[in-house]
């Protein structure tokens, strides 16, 4: 391997190694500061005691059901909200007609908090999935369809008119232009979906369901065993984490032509 | 040369309505052989670019005639080189060359055969996989011209496509342009604000008033071909071309600059 390139694959390699210790140390420091009683433990149990905990409940299942039954309702929500979002999107943004029509309407809906909309499913949908699905699946929606449409809109209008000069068809202009010019916005209105699914799903289970992540935090607070609730909230800052990390890669995959300048 | 292929009776453009109506082209006609080199000469915001829109079917005309001749329906009737850098910025070189052919569902296998040959043509083959970000300006300009040709339309229709370029770059791709393009029959409209340019490629030129652009002059340019940038620089015809073009182009250009601006004259 040639030495810049090597100097290159160092850098990358070395800035990886500090995004993944930032966490552990900020962990460090706070199971010092409760050995040293600088924090109350009785609300900031060491991350020590936590992990015990969290260990206990991994084996005896309680974790695995909670955390697949939440990434079930996160990943469902998720893609019942994005497809549409981006499929609409495009539309929108390639025809001003539909803009037009439409873009009142989302204007009108997008600023109702979703949370507030979670009763209303509860009474369509009832107590089972559905209900958190389609509560999660209109926070990403939005979010991914304004993204979407910016994107669209955004597409410098000669690449219309090459496409138009070349022949492309209805079909041509949505997966040679508008997907591809797009795709950058769409990828921040997933990161930003995702964000928001996380924040829904909580509250949702708190309010609305018998499992998951949120009804595990609910209840521990309900009995006051804060480690439980701790490995609720330290499982969801994994997958907010997560899922952004796995956003990056797969936007760097999908999005090769980017200039890492610009 | 054989028949008309293109014929262009009265045209006009007009760009918006009521009192914001600006006339951008007026009256224009004129024929294009089959096989001509033809370039539009006018001054900046002449309409010559808006003219070539129309001819692409990229722009609609507000009044006139217009017919294209189109003789193998199995071939593009025209594709566009632009002005600017309209390369596909997620497509690779070879993807962006392509992309006429693709339009038109020829198989992969195919298009790829084609594009690659005549990447190879414009000097790039090692850059076939590379994206546009990653060439420099002649470079994807280059790419624009290997496009159209490999589509293999039946007119070509070239904005400027050279314009932003330096002048070493650009002397080498009007070279390069003329040795694609010579033996093809292609019929080429070419817009640029370039004497040498037109004087150096083109069978004939327009010459095209300021605002709202009309046709001023309609000049032959019969240097044989093919023809060499260095000795055609030299010959003293060149330099008599040069100056009467010049001479036309001048009254438009001062005319342009004096009337920058112009008062409002309608409801004020």
């Amino acid at each position: 391997m040639a030495g810049p390139w090597k100097m290159v694959m160092d850098n990358i390699s070395r800035d990886r190694l500090i995004s993944i210790l930032s966490p552990l140390m900020l962990l460090l420091l706070w199971e010092a500061l409760v050995r040293f009683h600088l924090l109350d433990y009785r609300f900031f149990p060491p991350p020590s005691t936590i992990v015990g905990r969290f260990w206990e409940l991994l084996v005896d299942g309680t974790i695995p059901s909670h955390v697949a039954i939440s990434l079930f309702r996160v990943f469902s929500g998720f893609l019942v909200g994005a497809v549409p979002g981006v499929i609409i999107g495009l539309t929108m943004g390639l025809f001003p007609v539909i803009r037009a029509a439409l873009e009142p309407v989302v204007a009108a809906t997008y600023p109702i908090p979703k949370l507030a909309l979670l009763p209303l499913m509860l009474l369509i949908f009832g107590y089972g999935e559905a209900s958190k699905i389609a509560t999660i699946g209109l926070g990403c929606f939005f979010l991914v369809l304004i993204n979407t449409v910016a994107g669209v809109v955004n597409i410098d209008k000669i690449f219309l008119d090459v496409a138009r000069n070349y022949g492309a068809t209805k079909r041509d202009y949505y997966l040679t232009i508008a997907l591809p010019g797009a795709l950058p916005m769409i990828f921040t209105g997933m990161k930003l979906g995702l964000g928001v699914s996380l924040l829904l799903i909580v509250a949702a289970e708190m309010i609305g369901a018998q499992n998951g992540i949120g009804y595990l935090i609910w209840t521990s607070y309900q009995i006051f065993r804060l480690e439980d609730m701790y490995i609720g909230l330290v499982l969801m800052a994994f997958f907010g984490y997560f899922f952004t990390m796995g956003l990056n890669s797969l936007e760097r995959v999908v999005i090769p032509w980017k200039d890492p300048k610009s | 040369m054989e028949g008309p292929k293109i014929v262009v009776r009265g045209l006009s453009k007009v760009f918006g309505t009521g009192d914001k109506a600006v006339l951008a082209l007026d009256d224009v006609s004129f024929t294009v052989p089959k096989g001509q080199f033809l370039c539009i000469l006018g001054p900046s915001g002449c309409g010559k670019t808006t003219l070539l829109r129309i001819l692409a079917g990229l722009e609609k005309k507000t009044g006139g005639h217009l017919v294209l001749h189109h003789e193998n329906p199995a071939q593009p009737l025209n594709s566009m080189v632009f002005q600017e850098y309209s390369l596909l910025p997620w497509l690779t070189v070879l993807d962006n060359v392509a992309y006429g052919l693709r339009m038109r569902g020829i198989p992969p296998r195919e298009r790829e055969a084609r594009a690659r040959g005549f990447i190879d043509k414009v000097g790039l083959g090692e850059f076939a996989r590379s994206y546009p970000h990653q060439l420099s300006g002649g470079m994807k300009q280059r790419v624009s011209v290997a496009r159209a040709f490999v589509n293999d339309p039946e007119i070509l229709l070239m904005d400027e496509p050279f314009a932003s370029l330096d002048e070493q770059n650009k002397i080498l791709l009007q070279q390069e342009l003329l040795r694609i393009w010579e033996g093809t029959n292609k019929t080429v409209v070419y817009v640029t604000h370039s004497i040498d340019e037109a004087l150096y490629l083109g069978d004939r030129i327009l010459l095209m008033t300021a605002r709202p652009g009309r046709i001023k002059r309609d000049i032959e340019v019969s240097f044989p071909r093919p023809r060499d940038f260095k000795e055609l620089k030299t010959n003293p015809r060149f330099a008599a071309l040069f100056a009467e073009v010049w001479g036309a182009l001048k009254e438009e250009v001062l005319g342009t600059t004096l009337k920058e601006r112009p008062p409002r004259l309608a409801g004020t």
